[in-house]
């Protein structure tokens, strides 16, 4: 089991390597001189092209890309992602704070998710064609389908404005969380009940669960002991993607509901071309899927069995 | 039902008791005190600004004073909502020749932290600070420009000549800050409110400063919140989240005003403006004849564009600089009248003849432009490029729009010549009328423009020579025809620029906030004379 995790954190270096090299590129192929975007912010008007010049060589600017690239590399290898052009604070530090705000609604969200999806699922697969199957197909299909600024305004307007249980944005007390994790979660909800329905349908027509159904064992237990733990593996992979996304930072929602987490950082860092930003975060998000992948793959030595006796045949 | 609410029904419950019961009287002064009465005075107003822009490291930073005013900092002098400049920390001031400003300062005044305003401590406080910034400002200081004449006076002389240091320093960024003090991480000004708590890109809060100099606020405290989407910031009042929201989209205050919310309508302070790409290399050459230029201009109509687009929340004037700055010079830069015959006239003096489907057409060539929309984005634009489609044409020419998503990908295609028209949103917030056209369209020697717009939109050397007397005019009034001259040489006959309409700040409010006075420049709005009636 280490020897593995080893082999996967092993192979998560090329991967951040060459997301690194891409968040590079990419920042530097956007349109826009974050030098010049610097400086008017700072000067509160349209920067003075002189100067403009002489903050390009003060950042760094002027010099060939690659060897930029390489500086930026070797100082995020020693832990330094730099410093921020907007706030001339550390990129880390400016990370570091940013992600409890970013796991308060994640994690949350998250949950939420899983709770809806897998019942859901379960009960949709359970009745296929019928009723219940029909009202969770169109209400995932309805979920994943609508947009998450639209949702989010839709809700504010219902239970913020119509109805007063809430408020419209910005972190206070518990009734706060409320719109901003329900509008993230139903995104992931909707997807993952889907799946979590074909994973169920599968399962239930596999031989081991006939064969426990010939054995005369009550279908409260075939579905949850037999069926549903199966199916569960590939929704647990679907449902890790998913949370590195979430804690990865979500730009709009964090943005309409003034949250001040990592995906309203990304989003004024690529707003102010605030190069160090972007790539520091395209590395925590990086790392973040890396590890929550990992941590996914490790977690089905819990789920499956055939994971652990594979692992331990493969040992021994 | 949620506790604000409920406070709030409950307070207005026992204010109409307290009417009801209340007896005559004869004493005029009841009247003040009924009146003062209805204002709660332990209220806090809760305002919606749009996004939290404070700069906190360096000396730069300005929590609390720009881009949201939170009053805790003062300024020498203020800008009022009529674009004149009015005593604050200063009492008075006289410009002594060559280049020096003499401040008599107020006296009296101390910085919330118990330090006594006076000549040493605005040097620090003030001048010092703002020439530690990059070319010491927007008023060029440096070390040696402040000195302390006595204990109240202070000259002020600028490192290049710069006879608009009183315009600039009604500016926010330029507040006096109390020596020692951190103006990233707890501001310590001299202003109605002192600092409270800072919550980066949630809140911020401040209090009534009840040692201020001048007449005490009305409100104990103030909270910004800061609500990135307008929508977020709309909804927020509907819901009673805040009680005043800045930047009201156009669209819905029809809808506002009709729940019973207040709108304030600041005079001009921003406009909507084309840059016209005046040197452009091929695709982007036709508008290097000013004819064709000019027939742009007159082929468009402002008026329907105010009515249709911006919901008659506009005007039609063709400054940049709002007329209320310009006084009454305004009325010297005449623009151009919508006149669809003319502007076809012209295009046919140039050489572009009516295509067959109606699309002008030169040497083969189609008379097809393209409009560059992004600043400060392209929503807030929309739908103002689809009018301009439409109106152009009318003309025969056809107006490609490209949408830029922020405002550094537009003045990059600005910058790169790779356009034809570049439409935007600016806004003046300082005193000095000839600050924008000296920044965007200058070219003459000194020059320390952006190049990005002058390398599209420069007039060229007469409008240099005529604005040049600008930047040394003493006398306001001059300074005002001076400028208003060099514009009409831009706008009429260069017509390198068309602004397009004047543009109004438009605040929403609960109808329970009085005394709002709706600035047409949005940092410098005084929360003095804010109240609130009721609970």
């Amino acid at each position: 089991m280490s020897g593995y995790a080893l082999r996967r954190v092993v192979l998560m270096v090329p991967t951040l390597l060459g997301l690194s090299f891409l968040a590079f590129g990419l920042a530097n192929l956007a349109p826009g001189d974050p030098a010049y975007q610097y400086l008017t912010r700072v000067l509160n008007q349209p920067a003075p092209a002189a100067e403009v010049e002489r903050v390009r060589e003060e950042l760094g600017l002027d010099r060939p890309l690659v060897t930029q690239y390489v500086d930026w590399l070797g100082d995020a290898l020693r832990g330094d992602l730099g410093v921020s052009y907007a706030t001339r604070r550390p990129v880390a530090t400016e990370i570091g704070h940013r992600i409890p705000y970013t796991l308060q609604l994640a994690i949350p969200a998250a949950l939420l998710a899983l709770m809806i999806a897998v019942p859901a699922g379960v009960v949709s697969a359970l009745y296929r064609g019928r009723l219940p199957d029909h009202v969770m197909r169109v209400a995932s299909l309805a979920g994943a389908s609508l947009p998450s600024f639209w949702l989010a305004l839709l809700l504010i307007l219902f239970f913020a404005v119509h109805l007063s249980l809430v408020p419209v944005a910005g972190r206070g007390g518990i009734d706060s969380y409320f719109l901003p994790t329900v509008t993230l979660a139903l995104g992931p909800a909707a997807v993952l009940a889907r799946f979590t329905r074909s994973t169920m349908l599968e399962a239930l027509g596999d031989d081991y669960v006939r064969t426990a159904r010939a054995k005369g064992l009550p279908a409260r237990l075939v579905v949850a002991r037999h069926a549903l733990r199966n199916a569960l593996i590939p929704v647990a992979t679907d449902f890790g993607t998913r949370l590195a996304h979430l804690v990865a930072g979500a730009v709009i929602v964090e943005t309409i509901f003034v949250w001040p987490g990592l995906g309203k950082l990304t989003l004024d860092a690529v707003t102010e071309r605030d190069f160090p930003m972007i790539q520091g975060m395209v590395l925590f998000a990086g790392v973040t899927v890396a590890v929550i992948n990992l941590l996914v793959d490790l977690s089905y030595t819990l789920i499956d069995a055939r994971v652990r006796v594979g692992t331990k045949a493969v040992a021994a | 039902m949620r506790p604000a609410a409920r406070r709030l029904i409950a307070a207005l419950v026992l204010a109409l008791v307290a009417t009801a019961c209340g007896g005559g009287s004869d004493d005029p002064n009841d009247d003040v005190e009924n009146s003062s009465a209805r204002l709660n005075l332990d209220a806090e107003l809760r305002i919606g600004f749009t996004e939290d822009q404070y700069i906190l490291e360096g000396p730069d930073a300005n929590l609390g004073a720009y881009p949201a005013n939170t009053n805790v900092v003062e300024t020498l002098v203020y800008l009022n909502d009529r674009y004149e400049v009015v005593p604050r920390l200063a009492e008075s001031w006289e410009f002594r020749a060559p280049n020096t400003w003499r401040f008599h300062l107020r006296r009296g005044v101390r910085f919330h932290d118990g330090q006594a305003v006076n000549a040493q401590t605005i040097k620090t406080g003030l001048f010092d600070r703002v020439a530690a910034k990059r070319n010491g400002g927007t008023i060029r200081a440096t070390p040696q420009s402040a000195v302390v004449v006595d204990d109240y006076t202070i000259d002020y002389t600028a490192s290049v000549p710069n006879l608009r240091v009183v315009e600039q320093l009604v500016h926010p960024q330029n507040g006096a800050i109390a020596p020692g003090s951190d103006h990233g991480t707890k501001p310590v000004g001299t202003g109605p409110f002192r600092f409270v708590d800072y919550r980066p890109k949630e809140r911020i809060t401040v209090e009534r400063n009840e040692d201020y100099w001048g007449e005490k606020a009305l409100l104990r405290r103030l909270t910004f919140r800061f609500f990135p989407d307008r929508n977020a910031r709309l909804l927020a009042l509907q819901a009673g989240d805040i009680d005043l929201a800045y930047e009201i989209p156009r669209d819905d205050v029809a809808g506002l005003e009709s729940r019973g919310f207040t709108i304030a309508k600041s005079t001009v302070g921003a406009y909507r403006a084309i840059f016209m790409n005046s040197y452009g290399d091929e695709p982007y050459d036709i508008l290097r004849d000013v004819n064709v230029r000019k027939a742009i201009a007159m082929g468009i109509d402002r008026k329907k564009h105010v009515d249709g687009v911006l919901s008659g929340l506009a005007t039609t004037d063709q400054t940049f600089v709002p007329p209320a700055a310009l006084g009454a010079a305004a009325s010297v830069v005449k623009g151009h009248t919508y006149n669809l015959n003319e502007a076809r006239r012209l295009l046919d003096n140039a050489g572009w003849r009516a295509g067959s489907d109606g699309i002008r057409v030169k040497d083969g060539r189609r008379l097809k432009l393209e409009l560059v929309s992004g600043f400060p984005s392209a929503e807030v634009i929309r739908p103002s490029p689809t009018f301009l489609q439409a109106e152009l044409k009318n003309l025969g020419i056809e107006l490609e729009i490209v949408e830029r998503p922020d405002s550094a990908s537009f003045q990059d295609l600005m910058g790169r010549k790779q356009g034809d028209l570049f439409i935007e949103d600016g806004n003046q917030n300082d005193a000095n009328v000839g600050f924008l056209p000296v920044l965007l369209l200058y070219t003459g020697a000194g020059s320390s423009g952006t190049g990005v717009y002058q390398g599209i939109s420069a007039p060229g050397p007469r409008f240099n020579q005529l604005i040049e007397p600008a930047l040394t005019e003493p006398d306001h009034a001059r300074l005002q025809q001076i400028v208003a001259t060099a514009m009409n040489e831009a706008i009429t006959e260069q017509t390198t620029v068309m602004p397009l309409n004047g543009v109004f700040r438009i605040y929403g409010m609960k109808s329970s906030v009085t005394g709002f006075v709706p600035h047409p420049s949005f940092l410098n709005v005084s929360w003095l004379g804010v109240g609130v009636t009721g609970g």
